[in-house]
């Protein structure tokens, strides 16, 4: 395939991730995965074995980000998940000041 | 390519600890972190933090590259010397490989994990996922469309040197999709090490900022300014949106605020979102004398009181 060619690709929640591919794309292990969920920090549809477990776009986002926090600062799993959960309604704040028409 | 000086980036001197290195690291990592930081170009403060506390953090790394700096400054025009890292054996912890895209050519070359894996024989691995952030127009994701994007990766050339290297990918963007949603492009990643599958590329979706538009979801809202005859006549009006231009019935009665739904016309989808056009009734200025007598005649002929209501 020539780099000309176009690429078209899966969208994330149209198909969703398994435990594997979802740990591979934030370069961690699996159980590092399986540790967070059973935290109570991360979820995803969660039935039956981790083999069958399959994840969302919104997922991948939120591992990243933990990744993210819990390297950076050495912080603890339940720590990193509270500053991540901070950052989305940080956000969603700044989203609905943008809605009132009050630029955040 | 300029050789970087990792001490000066953490702010740190040569002979600190490793416990002066975390601190300086956590100290401008809380400064800089992309999320919470309001400093300019945090993102890119962040990926050279990330980088220096990488090599600086693992002891087999940093002893190699102080061996090396001893001989550069910051800025200086740098190659790696043949066989420089002779003697030392890399973990390859502290970064991790899904940010190697946003590694600058000088860690790349001292430390691309794909060409030092690259060297040992009869081994097997997948590449590594990469990922990056695509800006697209809102219309994009109201049709689809083919988006080139320029992106820096590290590279193997035949001698096993690593560098980054830009190439550009054309890129399907499909109809529908939101806001922060990925795109997998399977094989698009980093390199297979003997013989094993390339890595995925992971498209993180974010709409270029339009003032026009606010996307919450599927569904979109778009300010369409109206005249005051038009909000308290009604009219049909014409106004642009992300699919095309549409005319609207604009309700006799409007007020600045109102909401018309037009069901369907959001981002694509099953189902699909709603536009919601917001009015927003603007007053032609009292510039002319034609205009002040217009408003004089309001004034005398309408009993109009909008603080009424307050008591006053």
């Amino acid at each position: 395939m020539t780099r000309d060619d176009i690429l078209s690709g899966d969208v994330l929640d149209e198909i969703t991730l398994s435990l594997d591919e979802l740990a591979r794309a934030c370069a961690i292990e699996p159980q590092w995965i399986v540790e967070r969920i059973e935290a109570g920090v991360l979820c995803g549809s969660l039935e039956g074995e981790p083999s069958c477990w399959t994840f969302v776009s919104a997922d991948l986002a939120r591992v990243r980000q933990l990744v993210a926090i819990e390297r950076d600062f050495d912080a603890n799993p339940e720590l990193a998940a509270l500053v991540v959960d901070l950052i989305d309604e940080v956000r969603a704040l700044r989203a609905q000041l943008k809605a009132a028409g009050l630029q955040a | 390519m300029e050789f970087r000086d990792y001490y000066q980036t953490l702010g740190v001197e040569k002979t600190a600890t490793a416990d002066e290195i975390k601190k300086a690291y956590r100290k401008l990592a809380r400064k800089y972190h992309p999320d919470v930081s309001k400093e300019p170009d945090a993102e890119g403060r962040m990926k050279d933090l990330n980088e220096a506390n990488a090599v600086l953090s693992d002891v087999e790394k940093r002893a190699a590259y102080d061996q090396l700096g001893k001989r550069y400054r910051a800025g200086q025009e740098f190659q790696p010397p043949p066989d420089w890292d002779a003697g030392f054996e890399f973990s390859g912890g502290g970064f991790s490989g899904a940010d190697m895209g946003d590694s600058s050519d000088f860690f790349a070359s001292l430390f691309g994990r794909a060409g030092r894996a690259g060297k040992a024989g009869g081994f097997r691995m997948q590449g590594e996922d990469h990922h990056a952030k695509v800006l697209i127009d809102l219309a994009d994701t109201y049709r689809g469309a083919a988006r080139e994007i320029s992106l820096r990766a590290p590279w193997v050339d035949e001698q096993g040197h690593v560098a980054m290297r830009e190439h550009t990918l054309k890129v399907q963007i499909p109809a529908g999709v939101k806001e922060g949603q990925h795109i997998r492009l399977a094989g698009q990643g980093g390199p297979g090490v003997g013989g094993a599958a390339a890595g995925d590329l992971y498209l993180e979706i974010h709409f270029r900022p339009d003032p026009r538009y606010r996307v919450d979801g599927r569904n979109v809202y778009e300010t369409v300014p109206v005249t005051p005859w038009e909000a308290a006549l009604g009219a049909a009006i014409e106004t642009p949106t992300p699919s095309g231009a549409v005319t609207v019935q604009v309700p006799a009665g409007s007020q600045t605020g109102r909401k018309l739904r037009l069901k369907g016309r959001g981002i694509p989808g099953t189902p699909p979102g709603d536009l919601y056009l917001v009015l927003e009734v603007v007053l032609p200025p009292a510039d002319t004398d034609a205009a002040r007598q217009v408003y004089e005649t309001m004034a005398r002929e309408l009993a109009f009181d909008p603080r009424r209501k307050m008591g006053a």
